[in-house]
């Protein structure tokens, strides 16, 4: 009986996560305000019976009480973030704030069933930052000074960045010195780096009018990576780069910009790769031939990839069930290898959903982004979709074999304390762009039904008829 | 108004960058989702039959294990499972197949072991396996379909009788191997007897197990002849032919005594006559005019002293004439006794080059795998290793091998057969009380060759069958499927 509620469970939990999906999609291209309203409450349903289901499955697998408990919390919280986020900011977007809430969710599930204590504390940590920053989007809209702030962004960036260079203070982990422990915390203070290198981009990019402005940014911008290399934090500098070559180009429209900066980009990679190969290089290199044949290097570089590899392969398609596989043997299956833990127990197509929700809340990014008028929020917009999805998909790219595992996290749903913390800020950053957007528009709207409603008193006034449509004809 | 316009129309230019990345983006991610089911279809089979996988012991739980079944459709293994749920594993056919399936407990063997994997899998349709995971009943596991054949190993079965040794036929255009019988056997069915035999005092110096065909380590006798000719021509390709040797019986070679068995005098012989009459004192010295380095060194070529392209276990063929060796060495090594030593399998593989234009095969021992169904689920596909020898050598080698079944040492047996056989005879002493095994090895139809043969049947003085006549009754029965 047990068994067929679990293999039940199984199926269903896949079809919901299909479902949710879809509407993902389908969301994104509706128009219609109602029929949004109808389908974005029909993916809460989802989230709640996937939810439901997989505690379900890990409670009767595991029949320890404390799991009840958990599972009855995180759901009030979630309800509570869906509910209030949006009574709150009216202009918000429904569909960011159900993505955000379903990968924290499954984050957790995932987390529950590899290591209990880890998933109460990302659960205290996350809950702490969507209280938090759920003021962001009240504090943004309020205080328009952000844009002006360029120098105060580089210089804190860089100085955050050199903490993990002071002695006591930063330490290496993985082979990259980029943490920093504050007493028993753990942080990479790159992860809120991001925030601010984007926000500093943003601002120089608003104020450059010259080529040599640009060369200044760059300069500045390549202080960052510096940095960040000498860190042996390679993802990371991969990340920030990208990011910055996609905002000039957004700035100038000029491709020059996205193609030599990638031809430069490309070509710095291979020069250090020759130079340093030994030096600074040496685990990249390692990890470069580790994904040619992960398999040759199974003791060595080799054996993370590896071990993804049969999980996500053993586990097949729909996955051996939560429990029921051997996730806990992959190595930091909280965190980087969340993804192969996810695919060997929820199954492949639950994994490959879990992909393209991912793309779905990078293209709702984009949207915006394109929306937005104000180039400083334009730009800043962009820029964090764009951290955004390098990110994931370096991480997803990387435990698959598609490309070199980098060793970044997958957003919200890995474990760790910075990650989830500036993902949750940047999202919140994105859902404050949209509200003031959306505030601009209706303030707009407003407008130009004032207008009109003049223009057609004027109009009636004067006795001209027919002449309602507004602008007089000038060229 | 038409400013709102304008700005509208300037917006869309500006996000004229943001369509572009995100197309991009997209399709990065089409291709990561493309390259993850391409993954899952093509790669992840052999991704997670690496013995590294910790995740395999936990198939049995919800598989029943699958058949074992022969080239031409016999289960020679197969799984029952009884109402309380646990599967034993049974032989139809007892020791007949014993070292091809190997046995399925204490760390498996043969097949049970190579094919583990495969048989624990279960690609049944996706409606069976969730009605039987609902009614928590065993998926029904893959079949593993194995090269061998059952009327060929059934005649070598029988033709080996009461006697020990080893046979092991391949077909040398695939390396696909027909026939694997070591002797003494077992049934794998009552392994559990067996073992609890090897672990008395009686039973400890027991090779029971041993898969003689793969792991016997034999001196070659004089199949070697065949080599120690191959090497002769490499060394004088333009003048072998001219070789000519008055044989009278025995004739003493830098100290050691070689004569003919026998002691039959073969009188003047050609090269192609020595190798024919297997001629001890003729190849002792054509031993004489041969260089150290280059024997070992073609040697080494043929696969002596190194692992051999074979998955499952086998052991290294040693041949240890070098540079540094001394001359009184040499005229029982090119006659196959000295300190070589070949394993049968080995013997074949050489064999199978020759067949196949001097291109081996690597020879493998499961075919296929299907679902209960019959559906394809895993083909094999022969791998060449690559040139041990030119196709002009194997041609020779052939047309001199056509001679020892025509009038040679192997005339008597084939005459009169409805097919031709090129091969070597042998005859290996052990000790020296005269005490010796018979090998065989060959193939037939040499013209487009169609089965490699290797016989070596132990104490031939003792049962009186010699590998030559076992070797026969194989390629009868191939000739009249």
């Amino acid at each position: 009986m047990l068994n067929i509620i679990c293999e039940v469970s199984k199926y269903l939990i896949i079809i919901f996560m299909v479902l949710y999906t879809v509407k993902c999609f389908s969301i994104l291209g509706s128009k219609d305000d109602k029929d949004k309203r109808k389908q974005l409450n029909k993916q809460i349903v989802y989230v709640f019976v996937i939810h439901f289901l997989c505690y379900l499955t890990m409670y009767l697998r595991e029949g320890s009480l404390k799991l009840l408990i958990f599972y009855g919390v995180q759901i009030f919280v979630a309800v509570l973030y869906m509910v209030l986020f949006h009574s709150i900011y009216k202009e918000s977007s429904r569909l960011l704030t159900n993505n955000t809430a379903f990968l924290l969710l499954i984050g957790y599930t995932m987390l529950t069933r590899l290591d209990f204590n880890l998933a109460i504390k990302q659960f205290i940590f996350a809950t702490a930052a969507l209280t938090i920053t759920a003021f962001i989007p009240y504090i943004m809209s309020r205080w328009r000074n952000l844009r002006n702030m360029g120098v105060f962004y580089g210089i804190a960036g860089i100085v955050l960045l050199l903490t993990v260079f002071i002695p006591g203070l930063g330490y290496e982990n993985y082979g990259s010195r980029n943490w920093i422990r504050i007493g028993s915390l753990s942080l990479q203070p790159m992860e809120f780096v991001k925030i601010l290198f984007v926000f500093f981009v943003a601002c120089m990019l608003v104020k450059a009018n010259t080529f040599m402005d640009i060369m200044a940014n760059a300069v500045i911008s390549a202080i960052f990576m510096l940095v960040l290399v000498l860190e042996k934090d390679l993802g990371a500098a991969v990340i920030f780069y990208i990011t910055y070559v996609c905002m000039v180009y957004l700035a100038t429209s000029r491709p020059i910009f996205l193609i030599g900066g990638i031809g430069l980009g490309v070509g710095a990679v291979v020069m250090a790769a020759t130079l340093f190969k030994d030096t600074l290089f040496y685990h990249v290199m390692v990890r470069v031939e580790a994904w040619k044949d992960p398999f040759k290097f199974i003791d060595t570089g080799g054996y993370q990839v590896s071990q993804s590899l049969f999980a996500i392969g053993t586990g097949g398609y729909m996955g051996t069930g939560l429990y029921m596989g051997k996730a806990d043997y992959i190595p930091v299956s909280e965190s980087d290898f969340i993804f192969s833990a996810i695919c060997e127990e929820m199954g492949v197509v639950f994994g490959l959903c879990l992909i393209l929700m991912m793309l779905s809340v990078y293209i709702s990014f984009a949207n915006i982004a394109m929306k937005v008028r104000q180039p400083f929020y334009k730009y800043a917009a962009f820029g964090y979709s764009i951290l955004f999805i390098i990110q994931t998909l370096l991480n997803l790219g990387g435990v698959t074999k598609f490309i070199p595992s980098t060793g970044v996290t997958l957003p919200l749903v890995s474990y760790g304390v910075s990650s989830v913390t500036s993902t949750l800020v940047i999202f919140a950053i994105i859902q404050g762009v949209y509200v003031i957007h959306n505030k601009e528009v209706i303030k707009h709207e407003k407008e130009k039904e004032r207008i009109r409603k003049e223009q057609a008193a004027i109009n009636a006034r004067a006795g001209v008829y027919g002449q309602g449509k507004g602008a007089s004809p000038q060229q | 108004m038409a400013k709102e316009k304008e700005r509208a129309h300037n917006n869309k230019l500006k996000n004229k960058p943001i369509l572009v990345i995100t197309y991009t983006m997209v399709f990065v991610f089409v291709a990561m989702i493309g390259y993850v089911i391409y993954f899952m279809e093509f790669k992840s089979e052999t991704v997670i039959a690496n013995s590294r996988n910790i995740r395999q012991d936990n198939f049995a739980e919800d598989v029943e294990k699958g058949d074992i079944i022969t080239s031409d459709g016999v289960v020679i293994a197969t799984s029952n499972t009884d109402e309380e749920g646990n599967t034993t594993r049974s032989y139809p056919y007892a020791n007949t197949f014993a070292h091809v399936t190997g046995y399925d407990k204490y760390g498996k063997s043969g097949i049970e072991l190579e094919g583990n994997f495969y048989m624990l899998r279960s690609h049944i349709n996706i409606f069976e396996k969730v009605i039987k995971g609902l009614s928590e009943e065993k998926n029904r596991g893959d079949n593993v379909i194995t090269t061998v054949d059952y009327d060929l190993q059934t005649a070598a079965y029988n033709a080996m009788g009461y006697c020990e040794g080893a046979v092991i036929a391949i077909e040398p255009s695939s390396g696909k191997i027909k026939v694997m019988l070591s002797k003494p056997d077992y049934n794998p069915g009552e392994i559990d007897y067996l073992w609890s035999y090897l672990q008395t005092e009686e039973g400890a110096s027991s090779t029971i197990l041993l898969n003689r065909a793969t792991q016997g380590l034999y001196a070659p006798g004089s199949t070697f002849k065949v080599l120690t000719l191959l090497e002769y021509i490499r060394e004088y390709p333009n003048n072998y032919e001219n070789y000519s040797y008055d044989c009278y019986a025995s004739e003493i070679f830098s100290g050691v005594d070689i004569h003919c068995n026998d002691d039959t005098s073969h009188y003047t012989e050609s090269l192609k006559d020595s190798l024919a009459y297997s001629c001890n004192v003729s190849f002792a010295n054509v031993g004489t005019y041969l260089d150290y380095a280059k024997f070992r060194t073609s040697m080494d070529g043929l696969l002596f002293n190194s692992e051999l392209p074979y998955d499952g276990e086998t052991n290294m063929s040693s041949f240890d004439i070098d540079a540094n060796s001394r001359p009184d060495e040499l005229p029982q090594t090119v006659i196959g006794q000295g300190n070589t030593q070949i394993t049968p399998l080995h013997n074949a593989m050489i064999m199978s080059a020759i067949a196949n234009g001097g291109v081996l095969m690597e020879p493998y021992l499961i075919e296929r795998v299907e679902n209960d169904d019959g559906g394809n689920v895993k083909k094999f596909k022969s791998k060449s290793y690559g040139e041990l020898m030119t196709s002009d050598e194997a041609e020779i080698l052939t047309d001199y091998m056509k001679a020892v079944c025509d009038y040679g040492t192997a005339a008597s047996y084939f005459s009169g057969s409805s097919y031709d056989v090129a091969g070597k005879t042998g005859t290996a002493e052990y000790d020296n009380e005269g005490n010796c095994n018979s090998w065989f090895v060959g193939f037939s139809n040499p013209d487009n060759p169609d089965l490699v043969v290797c016989v070596v049947v132990e104490d031939y003085n003792t049962f009186g069958v010699s590998g030559t006549w076992v070797a026969k009754q194989i390629f009868d029965a191939y000739y009249s499927k």
